[in-house]
């Protein structure tokens, strides 16, 4: 192959618009991604295309052209591959899903755009099973293009929750209740910036509208305090906003409270290509942001290949549009989650490793001022399967409330940058050849 | 007393010299255990040790970690077990023998298992050992929990990313210790500085980083095969040096140990590579062991890889550790190079360093790890 070769992880938005951008300059473009269908979160594509789930037409809209303009340009995609890491020699490391191996490249650039996490703030009993993500469970719905069985409470908060109920609702199948912890109100000013990017407006208009025909309206103010088993389902005990407890039988449970870019995994050591990351992955500004970022990220690529890029000021608008809505529309919500005053130590904090916050206290209560890294190996947060992806942050924050300002913990000393970005299996490392050249 | 240095040597020492009425400092560039006691497995073992001093004080340094434990200086953190030295093949087998024998004649009990009994013990997680000798009361012990403990026990005081950079002295005698923070006073002290000990020392090239890199898996299922306690391939001797190389063809960096840990997940390593590139580890590599590591034991295939790491060994020029008064001042003391061993002999280490500067004849001789053998001394710029 002639030329240098950049490669872009995720398939979503922003991955595919990066793509095409360096496509149309005449690179040699490779798009991997880990699933079976390119889409991402927001335009995710049913395993089956006759079972879809009901999406606003405006996304229909933008995936298609950019589907079509993928299917004739030279971009070539590489599915169910799973970007690794990058390892101590710069290789960049790719699980071929496909295949059941692992295979190395070495691009001259790489591209990062793997989206958002979602975060879940930690509540006594999430670790349940039937206790997922909004995120996931709308993942599922997308795939499958079914509702989810049994009853299902979801609670958090942010626009995904009626997102999701909407869905739901538009399957056949309305939740049983929403909680969305936030009281917030929406003003005048919050109008006139979502206003500059209205989509959102009618975004939510028309799941709002779904979900009052159904009688499922979120209740604001309201949250969840505690899920515990109780005869094969989940018992959720909720308050709502004027103090009143309720406990409600359901068979699952959704969380959400706002998404955080993907970025664990991935520190680039002195051998590591040229690294940009887009989309979600970089700033979560959403899917319209995404498209614009993937264009500008494609820009910095090329700017580093020494190609003059073509201005991009259409996509650094657009991306200060979307900025400033995305502010706009977090001002609504409450990301909080509960207080971790108010969490008995018993509380799980990492899932993988079933690390409690009692366990955390106790690290803490020393005098001495236990360092990340201290808490990272001695309390286990950030050393399960997921490296800390989903506790990190808020394990940081809580080190953090609990030492006034003196040395606040980052995020990156608890997640792990160590590769596999996610699991591996053995069987797939094996296959590698010895001391392999670039594939 | 100034203890430059919270790793496992460090902080063991810091604890019995506090313990012996010092008032006592533990200094540090990073943090707790961010040297090589943070990124080691936990061997506390005879099995791979050199015959001769090393082989000797290993095995009085695993009795010392079960003394710790029956005074309850470290309750949970020591899981006594037995290690598995494995031969897959004839040239394994030799080795395997030459030093079965050595560890025995050094009063290390050692069952030697071949036919029904090997299967019996190893099978189901080694299918193809062809021989393996069971080196008996050994164990296992995380070092950065070892140092977590003895933080929690106090009677000291630590000092986080306050980097020792050199010392104030006169007549001969260290009075203060440089850091970034100013000149602190102090009376003695001990260099537990690992791989950053060459910093204090006029002798060039004496100590080397030796690179390891180590896999985590995910846990085995409840109905995976049983480990009875860490494979170690007869390859891993010959890595490590504790066995001449001879004919073998594996003779290279790579040798195996696979470690089942307490919770389910195992330990794969480790490599030795004269480099110092820390905190990254290689695909090439890990596929390297990988692939010994399924080729021994096939069931791992079933694992994932959650995670990979590396860490820096000190790896002095005769291959022996470091532990002794240090030329060009009376007070001061080293303890380093402890290359592979230090989580095994780091408690012990502690321990003999306390009576060597409290003036004590050490429990164990430690003649063989003075450092007058390199006559060193420390460098005009420390
Ligand atoms: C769960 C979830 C649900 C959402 N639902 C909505 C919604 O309903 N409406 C809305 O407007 N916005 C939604 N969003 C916001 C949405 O993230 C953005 O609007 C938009 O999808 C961002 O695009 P992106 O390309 O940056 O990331 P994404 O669209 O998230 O695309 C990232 C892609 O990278 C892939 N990937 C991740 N890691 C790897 C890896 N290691 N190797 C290979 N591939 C990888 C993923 O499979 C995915 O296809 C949702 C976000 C999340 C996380
Ligand atoms: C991959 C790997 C696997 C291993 N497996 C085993 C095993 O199974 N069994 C076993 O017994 N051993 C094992 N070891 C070896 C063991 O980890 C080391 O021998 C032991 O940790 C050494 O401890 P230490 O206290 O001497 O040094 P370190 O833990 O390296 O501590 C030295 C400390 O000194 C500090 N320091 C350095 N310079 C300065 C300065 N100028 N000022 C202030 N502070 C300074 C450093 O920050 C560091 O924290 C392994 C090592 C590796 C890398």
């Amino acid at each position: 192959m002639s030329g240098p070769e950049v490669l872009v992880i995720g398939g979503g938005p922003a991955g595919v618009s990066a793509a095409l951008e360096l496509a149309r300059a005449g690179i040699d473009v490779t798009l991997c991604e880990q699933g079976p269908q390119l889409g991402g979160a927001i335009h995710r594509q049913p395993n089956d295309a006759t079972q879809s789930v009901r999406v606003p037409r405006s996304h229909k809209r933008r995936w298609r052209a950019l589907s079509d303009e993928l299917a004739t340009s030279t971009v070539k995609v590489l599915y169910r591959h799973m970007f690794a890491g990058i390892d101590a020699t710069g290789a960049v490391l790719l699980e071929d899903r496909m295949h059941a191996r692992l295979v190395t490249r070495r691009p001259t650039a790489l591209v990062l755009a793997m989206g958002a996490i979602e975060r879940v703030a930690p509540v006594p009993g999430w670790q349940l099973p039937g206790v997922v993500t909004v995120g996931g469970l709308q993942v599922m719905m997308k795939s499958t293009g079914r509702a989810p069985d049994g009853d299902v409470l979801i609670a958090g908060s942010g626009p995904l929750l009626v997102a999701l109920a909407a869905q739901m609702v538009s399957l056949g199948k309305a939740p049983v209740a929403v909680l969305e912890r936030s009281t917030r109100p929406m003003s005048v000013s919050v109008i006139a910036s979502l206003l500059a990017a209205p989509a959102y407006l009618w975004e939510a208009a028309g799941y709002l509208l779904t979900l009052a025909r159904s009688g499922a309206l979120p209740r604001r103010g309201a949250f969840v305090t505690a899920i515990v088993p109780k005869d094969g389902r989940l018992s959720v005990t909720t308050l709502d906003r004027n103090g009143r407890e309720r406990q409600t039988l359901v068979d699952r449970v959704a969380l959400h409270d706002g998404l955080l870019p993907n970025s664990n995994g991935t520190t680039a050591g002195q051998h590591a290509p040229f690294i940009v990351r887009a989309g979600d992955c970089r700033e979560v500004l959403g899917g319209a942001a995404a498209l614009a970022d993937g264009r500008l990220a494609a820009g910095a690529v090329l700017a580093h290949l020494g190609q003059i890029a073509s201005v991009h000021k259409g996509a650094a608008d657009a991306l200060a549009r979307e900025r400033q809505a995305q502010a706009a529309l977090n001002t609504l919500f409450d990301y909080s989650g509960r207080d971790p005053a108010e969490l008995p130590d018993e509380t799980i904090i990492c899932r993988c490793e079933g690390r409690t916050l009692g366990q955390l206290r106790a690290l803490l209560t020393a005098g001495d001022p236990v360092s990340p890294r201290e808490i990272k190996l001695n309390g286990r947060f950030g050393m399960g399967a997921c490296q800390g992806r989903f506790c990190a942050e808020w394990v940081a924050s809580f080190v953090a409330s609990q030492r006034d300002g003196s040395s606040p913990p980052q995020v990156s000393e608890i997640v792990g940058s160590r590769w596999p970005v996610k699991p591996v299996p053995i069987s797939a490392f094996v296959t590698l050849p010895p001391s392999s050249p670039s594939e | 007393m100034a203890v430059v240095g919270a790793g496992i040597v460090g902080m063991s020492a810091a604890h019995f010299l506090s313990r012996a009425g010092w008032q006592v400092t533990v200094y540090d560039a990073g943090v707790v255990a961010s040297g090589a006691t943070g990124s080691a497995d936990g061997a506390v073992s005879v099995a791979s040790k050199k015959p001769g001093p090393l082989m000797t004080l290993a095995v009085a340094a695993v009795k010392f970690y079960e003394q710790l434990v029956a005074t309850g200086i470290l309750v949970d953190e020591y899981l006594p077990r037995s290690t598995f030295v494995v031969a897959s093949d004839q040239e394994e087998l030799a080795v395997l023998e030459r030093h079965a024998g050595e560890l025995e004649a050094a009063g290390v009990p050692i069952r030697m298992l071949r036919g029904a009994a090997l299967m019996d013990v190893i099978g189901a997680a080694a299918p193809a050992a062809i021989a393996a000798a069971e080196v008996q009361r050994e164990g296992h012990a995380v070092g950065y929990r070892v140092v977590e403990r003895l933080r929690q026990l106090g009677g000291f005081t630590i000092r986080r990313n306050c980097r020792v950079s050199g010392f104030k002295s006169s007549n001969g005698r260290i009075t203060g210790v440089m850091t970034e923070q100013g000149i602190e006073s102090t009376d003695a002290v001990l260099l537990a500085t690992g791989i950053g000990s060459m910093h204090f020392l006029a002798e060039a090239g004496l100590i080397r980083p030796r690179k390891g890199q180590l896999i985590v898996t995910d846990r085995a299922g409840a109905d995976s095969p049983h480990f009875p306690g860490p494979l170690m391939s007869c390859r891993y001797l010959v890595s490590k040096g504790s066995q001449p190389a001879g004919s073998t063809a594996a003779s290279r960096s790579l040798g195996l140990v696979i470690d089942p840990l307490r919770t389910g997940q195992f330990l794969i390593g480790g490599s030795r590579e004269d480099r110092d590139d820390r905190e990254t580890a290689d695909a090439d590599v890990v596929a390297t062991l990988l692939r010994d590591a399924v080729a021994l034991s096939p069931s791992l295939a079933q694992l994932r890889v959650i995670r990979v790491f590396s860490g820096l060994r000190a790896a002095t020029r005769d291959g022996m550790p470091i532990v002794g008064n240090v030329g060009g001042a009376d007070n001061v003391w080293i303890a380093t190079g402890f290359e592979g061993d230090g989580i095994c002999l780091g408690p012990m280490i502690g321990r003999l360093c306390q009576q060597m500067i409290c003036g004590e004849s050490p429990e164990q001789d430690i003649s063989a790890l003075d450092a007058a053998r390199f006559g060193l001394t420390l460098a005009a710029a420390a």
